[in-house]
């Protein structure tokens, strides 16, 4: 296991997790137990890798203005304590079975989006009074178009509680869960790609951090590994923020979709790997 | 407010892969290989940090505390997002509702901080 092959393949974890609004776990956990590094290990580096992913890629975000703080920061709320739940509940519940659940949430989505492939993004006609009251909306220039996008955020009151969940995920089963976070900005809460992604983007650092000090007490981090990952998701994420600005939204979309594919089916093999 | 979260999360990255880059070549230029087989403290992040500032403060330097000064800058990055963000909603922007709403994150990542 050279170094330089785990800075290469941090890099790719980075680009990706960059443009997909998620950590860099679904190339990073494949990839370090493919070198031959204990899962256990892979996940407590991947959980590292999406807090650079994160602060990495939101630096350029919330500079270009696609990343929108105030939402960010109340969804923030509702998936740290689900974390936090789902921690305390990890001991006790059939992680199998929920692999499988997570598997098939994201391969249905992916479905989902594939049916809707052919439409364009469009704001919504009127948002809920909870989603005024939070100041729920935002504006940025598209560099793709070249022009300014209004947008607004509707049913904070699904998309809070569904927040929660997708932190309980990400708690019990050691992974970001950032998929999950996009497709709830997505598909509820009705935000361009764009900003699906970079919102993501903020919100993952802070739960991959609540999981984080555990982690670390247990010994798990291994500083070996972290240096080139680290170094390596940096590069990679800086990469991808400059590749996302340009993209049109549609080609996000589509990327996110072919992402949804490859993790819902990793979720499900590592669901069926995992003994009992 | 997007200028002061874009250069916190910047500063925080930046000194991070400082400090992992000059520890990466001064273990490099010593041992001749860029290699590290110890093993971080195992113990909580608020412990981790202040074992490590000691260290510091006390002249203890080597490629090691350098790696593990940058991982702890990693770690701290989003966290002090949360705080400093907090403190501008509060006194500059006097946008109480948001104030609320990063205090109460802010206050879950510090415990988060000395759990184990």
């Amino acid at each position: 296991l050279t170094i330089g092959a785990l800075f290469l393949v941090s890099i790719l974890a980075g680009f990706v997790g960059a443009i997909g609004g998620m950590g860099g776990g679904i190339v990073l956990i494949p990839a370090l137990t493919w070198f031959g590094v204990d899962i256990k290990h892979a996940i407590a580096i991947s959980i590292l890798s999406v807090i650079a992913t994160s602060s990495g890629s939101a630096a350029a975000y919330v500079r270009d203005g696609l990343t929108n703080l105030r939402l960010g920061m109340f969804l923030e709320m509702f998936t740290m304590l689900g974390a936090l739940a789902g921690a305390a509940l990890a001991v006790s519940l059939p992680s199998r079975l929920l692999f499988f659940l997570l598997g098939t949430v994201l391969l249905c989505s992916a479905a989902l989006l594939w049916a809707r492939r052919k439409e364009e993004w469009k704001p919504p006609d009127s948002q809920d009074s909870l989603s005024r009251w939070l100041e729920l909306e935002g504006i940025y220039l598209d560099h793709a178009t070249g022009g300014a996008i209004e947008y607004r955020a509707i049913r904070a009151h699904l998309g809070g509680p569904l927040m929660f969940l997708a932190g309980m995920v990400a708690g019990l089963l050691g992974i970001g869960a950032g998929a999950l976070k996009v497709l709830i900005h997505d598909l509820i809460m009705k935000l361009p790609p764009k900003v699906s992604t970079a919102t993501s983007n903020l919100i993952i650092g802070v739960t991959a951090l609540a999981g984080a000090s555990v982690y670390l007490a247990q010994g798990l981090l291994l500083p070996g590994l972290a240096v080139p990952v680290i170094l390596g998701v940096v590069a990679g994420a800086f990469l991808g923020t400059r590749v996302l600005v340009k993209l049109p939204n549609r080609v996000v979309h589509r990327v996110f979709f072919f992402l949804l594919l490859i993790l819902g089916t990793e979720v499900i093999v590592r669901g069926i790997r995992k003994t009992p | 407010m997007e200028r002061v979260v874009g250069r916190i999360l910047f500063a925080g990255v930046s000194v991070s892969v400082c400090c992992l880059a000059a520890g990466l070549l001064w273990q490099w230029a010593s041992i001749g290989q860029p290699r590290f087989d110890y093993e971080l403290p195992h113990t909580h992040i608020a412990r981790f940090l202040l074992g490590e500032l000691t260290a510091v403060v006390h002249g203890r330097v080597s490629p090691a505390r350098l790696i593990n000064l940058g991982i702890l800058a990693l770690l701290l990055t989003p966290y002090l997002r949360v705080v400093l963000s907090m403190v501008y909603f509060v006194a500059i922007e006097r946008n109480y509702k948001y104030g609320i709403i990063t205090g109460f994150v802010g206050t879950i990542l510090t415990y988060s901080l000395f759990s184990r």
